[in-house]
This record gives C-alpha cells, sequence and structure tokens, in this order.
C-alpha cells in the first residue's frame, strides 16, 4: 500500500473514531496518529514520538500564551465588563431603529478584544440584551439572531484562540495574526449593523426605536467602554510596538483586566476562582487539541498525503479561487456536523499546505479560515451560539433562531468575498508591524 | 465503585487547585520580567520557568477538563443511538483512552526517570527538570484513572440495564 494511501486510511479511521465511538477530538486524533504512525514506522518510534510530542507541547513557552487569554477573558466575563459596555453603547444609539440590536453588536465588537470566547460573549449579551429588546418590543427573531452572531466576532477580533491556535499549528507569528484580525472583525460588525439597518427599515416593527437619552447620560455611560479600551490598548499596543511577546501581552493583560476590576470593585473572590477554574479546562482542551493535530500531523507528514493533495491541487486546470470556495463550503458543512474548533485543528494539516501550494498569503488565508469558522458556531445542528440564545429566551422556537441568523450569514459571506478582493484589509495592519 | 469515584473526584480536584496556583504563578513571573526588564535587566530564566509552570498547568488539569466532560467531542450521531449502543461504545471509547494515557504516562515517567540518572538540567538557570516531567507523566496517570471510572460506570450501567 502507498504511503498517501495509509494517510487516506488514517482519515477515515479518525472520522470513524470521532462520529461512532465518540471520543475527543484532541484524544482521537493522538490515538489514530499514534497507531498510524506505528504501523508505517515502529511501535518504538511512535511511542517516542507521542511521548516527546506530549511532553514538548506541553513544556513549550509559545502555547502559554493560551491560558493568559483565556484567563485574562475570564475575568473579564466575571467583572460584568460586557454588562457595562452593553448599557454605554446603549446611551449611543439605542433611540436608533434596531438601536438596541446595534447596541448589542457594538458591545460585542468591544467586548470581543478583550475576550476570545464566543460562548462567553453570546451568554454575557444575550442575559443583558435580550430582556431590555424584549422590554422594547424587538421581534424575538431579530434580538436572537442578533446576541447569536455577534458573540462570533469574538473569534476574529484578538485575542482570539482561534487565531493562537492556527498561529501554533502553522509555526505563523501570533502578533501579525492578532493585527490582521482588526480590520476583518471590524468590517464584520459593521455589515452586522447594516443588516440590522436594512431589516428594520424592511420591517420597521422588528426593531422600534428605543427612549432617547441625554448627553449627560451619554457620557456618564463612557467609563463602561474606557476600561475595556485600556485594555485592549496596553495588550494589543504593547504587541504592536514589540515591548511585548504574544505571551508576555497575555500575562500583563490578566494583570490590566485584574487591576481594571478590583479598582472598580467589580470582582469578587468568587469571580476570579471561577476564572481560575474555567480558564484550566478551556485552556486544557485547546492544549490537547492542538498536541493531538501534531501527533496527527506527524502521521501524515509520514505518508506525505498533505504534500500529494497540495501539489495535486495546485496543478488542477481551475483558478485558486474555486478551489478555495470548495475548502470554505467543506469548512461550512464540516462546522455544521462538528465543533468548528475542532474541524479547523483536524483540517489545518492538510488545507493549510494546500492554500500556500495555491498561492494565498498565509495570514490572509488564516483570517478567512478564521472567518469561516465563525459559522460554525451558528449552522444546524451544532451551532453552540443557537443553543446558548435558546437556553436564554425559551420562548424563541429554534427554527426562528437559525432564520433570523441566517441574515447575518448573508453579511459574513459577503465580508469573506469583500477580504477577498481587498486582502490589504487584513494584510494592511500586520504590513506596518515590520 | 463508590471509592475509586471519590479518589478520582479528589485527585482532580487536588491536582486543578495545584494547576491554578501555577497559572497564577505564570503571571505573576510573566509580569514581574516585564517590569524588572523595563526598569532594570530582564529575570534569568523566567521563559524557561514559565514554559516549565504551563506543562504542571496543562497536565494537571487534563482529569478534570474529561471529568467534567470538557474535551470538544462530536455528538451528532451518537445522541440518535439506543442507550444500550451509547454504553457500549463509552466502554470501548474509555478501555482505548485509558490504555492510551497509561502507555503516555509510563513512556514520559520512563524518560523522567533517564532524565533523574543523567542529571539533565535545563539551559539558562541550570536546575532539574525531571519534577515536572514527572508531573506530565501524573497527570496522564490521573486521565487513564478518570477513564478507567468512566468504563466501570457504563458497565455497571449496562448490567442493570439488561437486569
Amino acid at each position: 500500500m502507498s504511503p498517501e494511501w495509509m494517510g487516506i486510511i488514517g482519515i477515515i479511521v479518525l472520522l470513524f473514531v470521532l462520529f461512532f465511538l465518540g471520543m475527543p477530538v484532541g484524544f482521537a486524533m493522538a490515538v489514530v496518529g499514534f497507531c498510524g504512525f506505528w504501523y508505517s514506522v515502529s511501535f518504538k518510534a511512535a511511542i517516542g514520538m507521542v511521548g516527546g510530542d506530549i511532553w514538548s507541547n506541553f513544556s513549550s513557552y509559545g502555547l502559554t500564551v493560551v491560558p493568559l487569554y483565556i484567563f485574562m477573558g475570564y475575568l473579564a466575563f466575571n467583572a460584568g465588563m460586557a454588562e457595562r459596555l452593553y448599557h454605554a453603547a446603549y446611551k449611543w444609539v439605542g433611540h436608533w431603529p434596531g438601536g438596541l440590536a446595534i447596541a448589542t453588536i457594538g458591545a460585542d465588537e468591544m467586548f470581543a478584544a478583550i475576550c476570545g470566547s464566543n460562548t462567553a460573549t453570546a451568554a454575557t449579551m444575550g442575559a443583558v440584551a435580550l430582556p431590555q429588546m424584549k422590554k422594547y418590543k424587538y421581534d424575538p427573531r431579530l434580538s436572537a439572531g442578533t446576541v447569536a452572531t455577534g458573540g462570533t466576532l469574538g473569534v476574529v477580533m484578538p485575542p482570539s484562540v482561534v487565531l493562537i491556535i492556527i498561529g501554533l499549528q502553522t509555526g505563523q507569528s501570533i502578533a501579525e495574526l492578532f493585527l490582521a484580525g482588526i480590520l476583518p472583525a471590524i468590517l464584520l460588525g459593521f455589515l452586522f449593523v447594516v443588516t440590522i439597518l436594512a431589516l428594520c427599515r424592511a420591517k420597521p416593527e422588528f426593531g422600534p426605536p428605543g427612549p432617547k437619552t441625554t448627553f449627560k447620560e451619554k457620557l456618564k455611560s463612557l467609563p463602561g467602554i474606557l476600561e475595556a479600551l485600556a485594555v485592549f490598548i496596553l495588550v494589543i499596543g504593547g504587541l504592536y510596538t514589540g515591548v511585548f511577546t504574544p505571551t508576555e501581552a497575555g500575562a500583563f493583560g490578566v494583570l490590566a483586566t485584574f487591576a481594571v476590576s478590583i479598582v472598580g470593585r467589580k470582582l469578587k473572590w468568587k469571580g476570579v476562582i471561577d476564572s481560575l477554574r474555567d480558564s484550566l479546562w478551556i485552556s486544557c482542551m485547546c492544549f490537547f487539541l492542538v498536541t493531538g493535530a501534531t501527533i496527527f500531523g506527524r502521521f501524515l507528514a509520514v505518508t506525505r498525503l498533505p504534500f500529494a493533495v497540495a501539489d495535486f491541487a495546485a496543478q488542477l486546470p481551475v483558478s485558486p479561487y474555486i478551489i478555495l470556495a470548495v475548502i470554505l463550503l467543506i469548512y461550512v458543512i464540516g462546522g455544521c456536523v462538528m465543533d468548528a474548533l475542532g474541524f479547523l485543528v483536524v483540517t489545518i494539516p492538510i488545507f493549510f499546505p494546500l492554500g500556500v501550494a495555491l498561492g494565498f498569503d498565509p495570514v490572509w488565508y488564516s483570517i478567512i479560515l478564521t472567518m469561516v469558522t465563525t459559522l460554525g458556531a451558528l449552522t444546524p445542528p451544532v451551532g453552540v451560539n443557537i443553543y446558548v440564545v435558546k437556553a436564554l429566551a425559551p420562548d424563541v422556537p429554534l427554527g426562528d433562531i437559525f432564520k433570523s441568523v441566517s441574515f447575518f450569514v448573508i453579511a459574513s459571506v459577503v465580508a469573506m468575498i469583500i477580504l477577498t478582493i481587498f486582502p490589504d484589509i487584513a494584510l494592511v495592519l500586520p504590513r506596518l508591524l515590520h | 465503585m463508590e471509592v475509586l469515584e471519590r479518589i478520582t473526584k479528589f485527585l482532580n480536584h487536588v491536582l486543578v487547585g495545584i494547576a491554578g496556583v501555577f497559572l497564577v504563578a505564570m503571571v505573576g513571573l510573566t509580569c514581574a520580567d516585564i517590569l524588572s526588564r523595563l526598569l532594570w535587566v530582564p529575570i534569568l530564566g523566567s521563559v524557561e520557568l514559565v514554559a516549565l509552570f504551563g506543562s504542571v498547568v496543562t497536565a494537571f488539569a487534563l482529569g478534570y477538563t474529561q471529568f467534567r466532560r470538557g474535551h470538544i467531542r462530536v455528538d451528532v450521531l451518537i445522541s440518535l443511538f439506543p442507550d444500550r449502543v451509547k454504553c457500549v461504545l463509552n466502554i470501548i471509547n474509555s478501555l482505548v483512552c485509558m490504555g492510551f494515557f497509561a502507555i503516555v504516562a509510563w513512556r514520559i515517567a520512563v524518560w523522567s526517570t533517564t532524565l533523574v540518572r543523567t542529571g539533565e538540567l535545563t539551559e539558562t538557570l541550570r536546575i532539574i527538570y525531571y519534577p515536572f516531567s514527572y508531573a506530565v507523566a501524573l497527570g496522564c496517570a490521573v486521565l487513564s484513572l478518570v477513564f478507567l471510572t468512566d468504563c466501570l460506570k457504563s458497565l455497571i450501567s449496562l448490567k442493570e440495564n439488561e437486569k
């Protein structure tokens, strides 16, 4: 049997283990990678490789960035920063048609700049914004769709766990990826706002204007934005100017978030403990995803399958953009059947070399993959954000939430098309770094 | 069975507590290094120590994460299966993972023993690092224990279903 066929069989076995045994994604990749390496090379080499990879990943300085950013996000979450951001955004734009929904997107965008978790963002914003929108008689389809979709901004806006994982898996600079994510996240947020305005123009009953606020009230709400802005500027500014490495920026972000929350007496001891506990299990899950992917990637490298696929695709007599469209479609379908982050980690060893072989800029390609990954949190049947919103708004039928989200999915697709036509939107900030 | 479950739970809570202390230490050490570097000179070996602390953070959270079903899994198809089939699949799954992590724990422990014998030290601080590699082996062993507990629980519920 040729090594490439071994790789294909390995992928089939992996899918079987994932779907029929229900083994966690990271463990499944490690076990199948180990068995494949054992079959292709030897047991001694396989066990040496697995032990070595687990130790080197766990003790890698580069990977220490993961728990730090997650810890920072959870401290901000437990200190109630998202609520204050929402109330500030609400004072400024709440009186527009669809203003409360726009305020939700605005607060999501700002909270995403400190917290990289889409479910944490959706859960917090949902708890704050859904009752408000219900109070002002917003159509539940608009409110539920906005909250579910707004949470996904956290994945594109740095610091993002998905960008960190892509950076670590592909050996790219995390600082560059973070900078590349800023403008696309703003573009995505802008298109979501346009979608809300268009929906409210077509059907004004979807989002009736909220009460007007005075200028004094608007000014009074600003500290809610300033604390998050200060942390973001410290972290991203430090990275941009080269004062911090990504790990240092993460640690400093934790300290800054903690300090801001303690000074404002917004963080309780229980909040710190909860943040620590949640950060530990989420970062452990991410670590093992990366470790499993490393082990599976070693097996694939022995089979030479990723290179064969990349060579084959590069020689196809079709435009690279058609192949890109097929890859993105695979991600959308994959995101429908399994967790989007898990699917990304499983497929990166194949699709990343493929994208590079097709001539795409690795940083731009990573941002496009990140954006398509966000759709996985919204598409049935495993759209995690949909279920978070459903739990918060049990009276809205699940079908209605999926339907309302589809408007925003169109906006996401438009954002990806714009980013493909104008790749500089993602590349201009990393270029300034040089 | 109850005793085993209690021991696993206790071990995981102790380990995750230690992991939390090491995570805070990572933050403290990195921030101290930044300040020290800006004001005077960097703290020698801080990068090395943060990386080693990171290994304890992850390894000691492995069992806890599995305990609270935190590792991402695909259950679209499995949720459609009858309970009995789910139970059997869970037993197979737990046995495979238990075996895998027992082998990994054994392999890293053997390697750590070699480090003790050869007296290998870190590059900058020249300190021993086998305590950290033993910690990773312990984390994997405890994860294996969590899978053993899961497997026994599924076996018991399978037998009860048959009755």
